[in-house]
């Protein structure tokens, strides 16, 4: 029954994708209808595979030699992200049925929307680490195509292929350390790196440490390859919710989890996580505080929150880290799909084009700040939860300089929060912008997911109990929803943060005059180049660039220089074989 | 084993060859024979197919045998490895569909029969130099199978481009073969004898170094690297592959540097006592090609010169697996090395076939003679959707995307460095796997253009597709995606050839 379930939510959203590939671009309701079909089925496939996890390896194909087993172990780590993908991914598709309503193209929307479904299931169910491999570059692939959905754009052609080139690079890391892997311990399988992680030389796991590290941070758009998160905004809204803010970059926070018991041990890698986490988390914070763009606003917003995840990690909060991943999956694809409703009605993502929207939508709105509201983490939203228990641990178990960072930074999120809601829907219209109200299908996603941001963290204590029984490196203890709230309400750490979470709200909501003013400040300048690392990038590419230029000149189209050519080479080679007899 | 069939891959396709241009020239100047076209193509395309059953018939041989097979015509000797039946099946592979395609893209054009008969002869020949196994009958098959592909080059006579790029490949692949004629004598001198075997066998017994034949392989090396395209020694390599027919283009990139690479191991693994240098100046060079290849692609805008640029990139992967096979004696790498050579050859055979498809509807057909950009392709996807995608999966496959077959065959290779354990290797597979993600750089922007909803107006006045090149288009399509899924379905192929590498050097 369980490897039927696996089968079914990676085989479900595939079969979809061929079957959408096929469609004709003339019948766009066959469109909406299938593609919702297909992914409402994957999606309870998901979650009736819940019931069904296991630390046991469900499914095993021999691949061949040097190929390993093809293996599925549905644990709760893999079913609990399988789930979120899935179930975010459908909501993400009916939002659609109203969003891309008209759109050209849109079987290849929803082929890549739905075979990144299967994929992202893929991933985190993958016993293997060829096979996460695989999935891993499946979902950039799927991500490049998305973002680049809109391909007469420039911008969205240069950011998709920003997005994979970064991302792609970092992926290195991951081939190396799973190519580590199978040469020291002859197979790829997840459960015998974290067992004999202890018994492998410290240099190689090392590397291999390092290594997922340098991929996390890739994929999750983390410090210093956060740059290309925010250029991904250029693809339709739906997908910067379901991929760009609630499933793949989750991936590298993922990679770091599911590793955590056997890299732990290798010195100064669990620092390191901390500060790619803390500095993630506060640059782009502070990026997001003078955003204009409403998406790249929530982009930002994105990083820094996922740079809470990897901070959780980095100082062992485990299931901080895994719930707040879940808060987080749920209120900014919340987040996201709100303001994919305003962008949809107003044809504007500039948030100083917008405001006073709240009359025209009231119900995006009272959506858009309960979502805004977890995100900054105000109780009892399920934000609040998360991040409380992040900020506890990193208090109890991390040094204290990241933790005064990790608050600082959740007032800022506070600041961002607020001027965000302020500038869309309150205050007075500063455009007159022809506005209509969101389409049936896009207020069932909406509603579902704000229902969804209320109540998910009563499911921590099931959570927890799912990690204690199937997860057996990773030392869960399990923990009562009832214990959570007791727990968190009674130290003092929670009413310091919150402290510093109101301090942010005050602050705006005295400077809101100038914070909202069109006007640029000098940190615009810090912030638009993404604290100098997009000038990096472009320098990069430009060496390269040129570089294959200088390069083109020794294609001279002269016989007489080939025949050179081949002479010269001739005694190089000469050289070398004196030199090496 | 009395009974010896594998002489009939050589033979059939070699001896269709003068057949086909016989019945073509019959009453080539009488209008109402026009219909011998069909024949001509009929009989090529049958050739290949009966020259699958001595191919089919001899594998088995050779599986059930556990050894090569050989057989002696007067004093030339033949024999059958795991490397010649690779060689073999991607000759015959790409060979069969090529025929096929050609059939609509050569229609009509003057020499059509000559077309045909020099394919064949090269496919014969390609597939009697994997057999050969003695070194001066060796260098034969090689120089023949080169004037049969000099003259498929330069196939478009009128057409100045095409006639310079066949004059570069014949005078600079001439230079090679005079080396690889000089290292040949050396070998002989020194060891007075040809058969491979027997030299095998008297250079091991060597014990000092010997100067004439670490030249020879100097030599060896040069020479036949000259058509393997080693960066700096492939010059000629962008403007024959792009000159060419597309059919042929997709011969040349698809076998026969792969031919020239097979060979190259061939000669060298004689003097197989000096296999860890062989090995690093494989590694050297497949550093270089891999680097070289991709940068040159990544400004190109002509299609066909980009996808030969890539071949020099993809010659590198196949250089790093072999080259970590020989100086750390891994097999993964031999066969990954092999495996990547026969992916290659089902990639670059799509991407030149379904560029050739685009090239044929979109400029041939109006009669426009100039090269296919990348621009010209925008929106291709809403009118040609099957080339469309055959396009992309090739390119995505060759910068080795998963669930594809570049992806796969790549790993294997990549596995062979880290098995190693040794730190260079592993930094080389680092940089390789970069090298692929700047090769993405390249291949990823055409994908995007092909999906555009902005049609080209080029796209809007093209002709349609003929079926005849729809299937090969199909057929390789179908071999990548199944291959990236299942990638063990090609070891019977591979392992026995990374056997074979590793055997003939020793190791």
């Amino acid at each position: 029954m369980t490897a039927i379930l696996i089968g079914l939510v990676i085989g479900i959203p595939w079969l979809g994708a061929i079957i959408l590939w096929r469609t004709s671009d003339e019948k766009p309701r066959l469109q909406h209808t299938l593609a919702v079909a297909f992914s409402i089925a994957a999606g309870f496939a998901s979650l009736a595979l819940i019931f069904f996890s296991s630390a046991e390896t469900v499914i095993d194909i021999r691949m061949g030699a040097f190929f390993g087993s093809l293996t599925f172990i549905p644990d709760g780590l893999a079913v609990s992200l399988t789930a979120i993908a899935c179930v975010i991914g459908s909501l993400a598709v009916v939002f659609s049925v109203d969003y891309m309503k008209g759109e050209a193209q849109l079987s290849r929307y929803y082929t890549f929307v739905l075979l990144f479904i299967g994929a992202m299931a893929g991933l985190v169910l993958s016993g293997s680490l060829l096979f996460m491999f695989f999935f891993w570059e499946i979902t950039a692939l799927c991500s490049y195509a998305l973002i680049s959905f809109y391909n007469d754009d420039p911008k969205a052609v240069a950011g998709g292929i920003k997005a994979l080139i970064i991302t792609q690079v970092g992926g290195v890391g991951l081939l190396v350390g799973a190519l580590i892997t199978y040469a020291a311990l002859g197979t790829y399988q997840v459960s015998a790196l974290l067992e004999k992680a202890g018994t492998m030389p410290a240099n190689l796991l090392a590397l291999i440490a390092f290594g997922f590290l340098i991929a996390a941070a890739a994929k999750s758009a983390q410090f210093p390859f956060h740059t290309w998160l925010p250029d991904a905004m250029e693809a339709p809204t739906p997908i910067s919710a379901l991929i760009h803010a609630a499933t793949m970059v989750n991936a590298g926070v993922y990679l770091l989890a599911r590793f955590y018991p056997a890299f732990v041990q290798v010195p100064g890698w669990a620092l390191s996580v901390t500060i790619v986490g803390l500095v993630s988390a506060l640059i782009t914070a502070f990026m997001a505080l003078t955003a204009t763009d409403l998406k790249r606003a929530l982009a930002y917003s994105t990083v820094s929150q996922l740079g809470y995840m990897v901070y959780a990690i980095g100082v062992g909060g485990f299931f901080a880290s895994q719930f707040h991943l879940l808060s987080h999956a749920v209120f900014k694809a919340l987040l996201f799909l709100a303001a994919g409703s305003v962008i949809h009605a107003t044809g504007t993502r500039d948030m100083r084009r917008m405001g006073g929207l709240g009359k025209q939508m009231p119900f995006v709105r009272n959506v858009f700040i309960l979502g805004a509201l977890a995100l900054a983490g105000l109780p009892i939203l399920n934000g609040f939860w998360s991040k409380e228990l992040i900020l506890e641990t990193g208090l109890a178990n991390g040094p204290l300089w990241a933790y005064i960072g990790m608050l600082l930074g959740a007032g800022m999120t506070a600041f961002y929060t607020l001027r965000m809601t302020w500038l869309v829907f309150f205050g007075e219209a500063r455009e007159a912008l022809r506005v209509h109200d969101a389409g049936s299908a896009m207020k069932t996603s909406l509603g579902l997911l704000a229902a969804g941001t209320l109540t998910t963290w009563l499911l921590a204590g099931s959570f927890s109990r799912l990690f204690q029984e199937t997860l057996p490196f990773h030392s869960i203890h399990e923990l009562s929803t009832l214990d959570l709230a007791k727990e968190i309400f009674s130290i003092p750490a929670t009413y310091v943060a919150l402290m510093v979470v109101c301090l942010g709200l005050g602050v705006f909501w005295m400077v809101r005059k100038q914070a909202t003013e069109e006007k640029e400040t000098r940190f615009d300048i810090l912030s638009r180049e993404s604290f100098g690392f997009d000038w990096l990038n472009r320098q990069i590419t430009s060496v390269i660039f040129r570089f294959a230029s200088t390069l083109q000149k020794t294609q001279t189209g002269k016989l007489n220089w080939n025949v050179v050519g081949i002479l010269s080479a001739l005694l190089m080679v000469l050289i070398f074989l004196l030199w090496s007899a | 084993m009395n009974l010896t069939i594998f002489p009939l891959m050589i033979a059939v396709p070699l001896g269709a060859s003068p057949l086909v241009y016989l019945v073509g020239r019959i009453g080539w100047h009488r209008p109402e024979l026009n219909g011998r076209s069909y024949l001509v193509r009929g009989l090529a395309l049958l050739a290949m197919l009966l020259s699958w059953i001595p191919f089919v018939l001899s594998w088995s041989q050779f599986a059930a045998q556990g050894a090569s097979l050989s057989s002696t015509f007067e004093s030339i000797g033949l024999q059958v490895d795991g490397l010649s039946l690779l060689l073999a099946a991607i000759t015959l592979g790409l060979g069969t569909v090529v025929v096929l395609f050609s059939g609509p893209y050569m229609a009509g054009e003057v020499g059509e029969e000559k077309y045909y008969a020099m394919l064949l002869a090269m496919v014969g020949l390609i597939i009697g130099l994997g057999c050969a196994n003695d070194l001066f009958n060796f260098w034969m098959w090689f120089e023949a199978m080169a004037v049969s592909s000099y003259l498929l080059v330069a196939f478009y006579r009128e057409q100045p481009a095409s006639l310079e790029a066949g004059i570069k490949y014949l005078v600079q692949s001439a230079v090679g073969s005079v080396f690889v004629l000089l290292g040949v004598a050396l070998v002989f001198g020194a060891t007075g004898t040809l058969d491979m075997d027997k030299i095998r066998l008297a250079t091991n017994a060597l014990t000092s170094n010997h100067s004439g034949l670490v030249l020879a392989g100097a030599f060896f090396m040069i020479g036949f690297g000259v058509k393997v395209a080693l960066v700096p020694l492939h010059t000629w390599l962008p403007d024959a592959h792009s000159q060419a027919p597309s059919g042929i283009s997709a011969m040349l990139s698809g076998v026969v540097i792969e031919a020239g690479l097979v060979a190259m191991l061939r000669a060298l693994s004689t003097l197989g006592v000096l296999s860890v240098s062989w090995g690093t100046l494989l590694l050297g060079f497949g550093a270089v090609n891999m680097l070289f290849g991709n940068l040159m692609a990544l400004k190109q805008v002509q299609l066909k010169r980009m996808l030969a640029y890539s071949s020099l990139s993809h010659i590198g992967y196949m250089l790093l697996g072999l080259g970590i096979a020989l100086t750390s004696g891994q097999l993964a790498g031999a066969q990954g090395a092999a495996f990547h050579l026969f992916n290659h050859m089902i990639m670059k055979g799509l991407a030149f076939l379904a560029v050739g498809a685009f090239m044929f509807v979109l400029l041939m057909k109006k009669g426009i003679h100039r090269p296919l950009v990348v621009d010209d392709l925008a929106g291709a996807a809403r009118k040609y959707p099957l080339a469309a995608l055959a396009l992309s999966i090739a390119l995505l496959a060759l910068g080795g995307l998963p669930p594809l077959a570049g992806f796969m065959s790549k790993w294997q290779i990549f596995v062979a460095g880290f098995q190693s354990g040794n730190g260079w290797l592993m930094g080389l597979v680092v940089f390789a796997a970069l090298n692929s993600v700047l090769s993405l750089g390249y291949y990823a922007p055409i994908v995007n253009m092909l999906y555009r909803q902005k049609i080209s107006d080029v796209v809007q006045q093209g002709e349609v597709i003929p079926l005849a090149m729809k299937i090969p288009l199909m057929l390789l399509t179908l071999s990548i995606v199944v291959i990236g899924l299942w990638p063990s379905l090609m070891s019977w192929l591979t392992e026995p050839a990374g056997q074979t590498i590793l055997f003939i050097f020793g190791k």
